[in-house]
């Protein structure tokens, strides 16, 4: 006879109102697990879409994922130059919020060498790649353009050519391809009032007594420009056969640049950018399921409590203790697995609302499931050690 | 006759120094298969200590109980498995709430049935008999919550001799009962005595639910003594 069912079955309104209860909790806990893992996953997306061979950033800097580097552009040209450099590609990663087809999004703009570079969008949810210089992108579904819409962006319109799922910014935000001189116009050209007031401060500072007259200012003022020519890294491909260690010795040496290999970019990542938040998504789930793991131990030894009588009449006609400890461990299990299918439904039906992205694994899931059970044996104990100390006499109005 | 139970010299002194109290001094009791035993006394006498003493609950400061012809107590439990004992040769019977809230009348009964390990089929059909016998059978699928007072406490009838045990200790039985559903539940304590030779012990305080009883024992002060007006 299953005595824990039949006890349950006497109070399954309250036992589901329960499950019901830490069934949330649950949820939030495999939440917590998602979010920890789709962070991970979208803080390093860009780096595994991207894969190059090599980084090649600005001296001293983390780059460009982690820490903002700045180049020029014709770096790029003495980079390819090193030998076992297959290909050298400009590259630009730089996040902004632009009013895009109506209203102010925060996206991140990627640029590159559509023709030959590296560090353009592989996979195709609907059109193709950029195909030519300027006024074409490809955009994440996230950004919620849709194919062949033209949009304003800076200075000029661009038309929607190709759409793409995979990958985000570290930060979870959609991605925007454009060609390089597209993103370098878009990020880096000041609009023409700013130009008038770079001008002017220029010319302002060049114009003193001792120093040039006006014409003369005017004169190297013609000379001065905006320069966008600058990039965020330099991406290689190493050619068949060539030594990284030989290439990143020499790009440091020669050329003063710090340079990392992807597997480094994901370390640096680990160990900067990633590493608190991951930390605290760790506490804040390690709580929340030592909380739900204290709330069904309280729940049991309350269920205990109140049949602690009945425990004692089980007791005085001999009820062996492995009964006792079955009926509330069973409970105990039963509430505990009932509670986290519920967590488990809600969550596996709920995690496309959250604003950023909740990965669900099956190994999180189980690793969970074990956790708590686990959990639930143990919460258990406080109601099997306050039955096993039960006197039978209890039964008979005795203490 | 064969002898169920038999105590002798049993003390109980509860704390110690100048605080002791002897609950029981010096009882001696025998109680013979089908025997329908009566303990009386006042309130704080002895009654429910003796039960507790002989149904192996309470540990007796002294003495000797034999059990179905084998020593348990000897101015110290014997290696007896003591639950196990209580489950095979000792029924229990008490005032109120005798049964499990979430099982039902049935289920009360097969309870021990259960823990003796008998195959389902059989412990049911054990377990029908003996509601029927107790004239409860038609409430077996009910919880207690919707048996009154006299019903369940023939279900806790039932239950106690599920086993078919030798004695069956009933503390207070009618206590909480009309006195026209406690003289049921005495009817049907004096028919499993009868007709299954089953020993029974009743602690009460009302005499007039004793009737037919075979032996009246009455307690004062830890002191036993045989009532001359039964017997």
């Amino acid at each position: 006879m299953d005595l824990a069912i039949r006890d349950i079955k006497q109070h399954l309104g309250r036992f589901l109102a329960t499950v019901v209860g830490i069934g949330l909790l649950f949820a939030i806990v495999l939440s917590m697990n998602g979010i920890y893992r789709g962070f991970v996953f979208e803080g390093l997306s860009l780096i595994n879409i991207t894969n190059p061979d090599l980084w090649v950033v600005e001296r001293y800097r983390g780059g460009p994922i982690n820490e903002q580097s700045i180049l020029p552009e014709f770096f790029h040209y003495s980079v390819a130059a090193i030998p076992g450099v297959e290909k050298a590609s400009p590259f630009i990663i730089y996040p902004v919020e632009r009013h895009i087809a109506g209203e102010s999004k925060r996206f991140t703009i990627i640029g590159y060498d559509v023709f030959t570079g590296l560090g353009g969008p592989k996979n195709f949810t609907a059109g193709r790649p950029i195909t030519q210089a300027h006024y074409e992108a490809v955009a994440h579904q996230k950004l919620g353009l849709r194919l062949g819409q033209n949009f304003r962006l800076g200075l000029h319109t661009y038309t929607v050519v190709g759409l793409t799922k995979e990958g985000t910014s570290p930060d979870g935000e959609a991605l925007l391809y454009l060609s390089l001189p597209d993103a370098q116009e878009v990020i880096w050209l000041p609009d023409n009032e700013e130009v008038r007031n770079q001008r002017l401060r220029v010319y302002q500072s060049l114009v003193r007594p001792g120093f040039f007259s006006p014409q003369e200012a005017e004169k190297y003022l013609s000379r001065y420009g905006i320069d966008t020519h600058r990039i965020n890294a330099v991406l290689v491909r190493l050619a068949p056969g060539a030594q990284a260690k030989e290439v990143v010795r020499q790009i440091k040496d020669y050329l003063y640049l710090s340079v990392f290999t992807t597997p480094e970019q994901i370390e640096i990542m680990f160990k900067g950018r990633l590493d608190r938040p991951q930390r605290q998504l760790l506490l804040f789930r390690t709580l929340l399921l030592i909380v739900s793991v204290v709330i069904i131990a309280m729940v049991i030894f309350t269920l205990t409590m109140e049949k602690i009588r009945s425990i004692a009449v089980m007791k005085l006609i001999g009820a062996p203790n492995r009964v006792i400890i079955r009926l509330i461990m069973e409970q105990s299990i039963l509430l505990t697995a009932c509670s986290f299918f519920i967590g488990w439904i809600i969550i596996h039906n709920a995690y496309h609302l959250w604003p950023r992205l909740v990965l669900l694994t099956p190994g999180d899931d189980l690793t969970t499931l074990g956790l708590a059970l686990t959990g639930g044996i143990i919460a258990s104990l406080l109601g099997i050690w306050k039955a096993l100390k039960t006197p039978p006499a209890l039964a008979l109005g005795e203490q | 006759m064969a002898e169920i139970l038999k105590v002798e010299g049993l003390n109980k002194t509860f704390g110690s120094g100048h605080l002791a109290v002897e609950a029981l001094k010096g009882i001696d009791l025998t109680v013979n298969a089908g025997d329908l035993v009566a303990l009386l006394g006042p309130s704080g006498s002895g009654k429910t200590t003796l039960l507790l003493s002989v149904s192996l609950i309470l540990d007796p400061t002294g003495g000797k109980i034999w059990l179905d012809g084998e020593t348990i107590y000897d101015h110290g439990w014997k290696e007896v498995d003591i639950r196990q004992l209580r489950l095979t040769k000792v029924g229990f019977i008490f005032q109120s709430r005798n049964l499990i809230p979430f099982l039902t009348a049935l289920e009360n009964v097969l309870l021990p049935l259960d823990l003796l390990g008998f195959e389902r089929d059989e412990a049911l059909r054990r377990a029908m008999e003996l509601l029927k016998y107790m004239e409860i059978d038609e409430r077996a699928h009910y919880l207690p919550a919707l048996m009154s007072g006299g019903e369940q406490q023939r279900v806790a009838i039932a239950r106690a001799l599920a086993s078919a045990p030798k004695l069956v200790l009933a503390d207070e039985p009618t206590g909480a009962l009309d006195s026209v559903r406690g003289m049921k539940v005495m009817e049907m304590l004096k028919k499993i005595a009868r007709e299954n030779r089953t020993a029974v012990i009743c602690v009460t305080h009302d005499e007039r639910m004793i009737e037919g009883f075979d032996y009246i024992y009455r307690l004062k002060d830890g002191q036993i003594s045989l009532s001359d007006n039964h017997g």
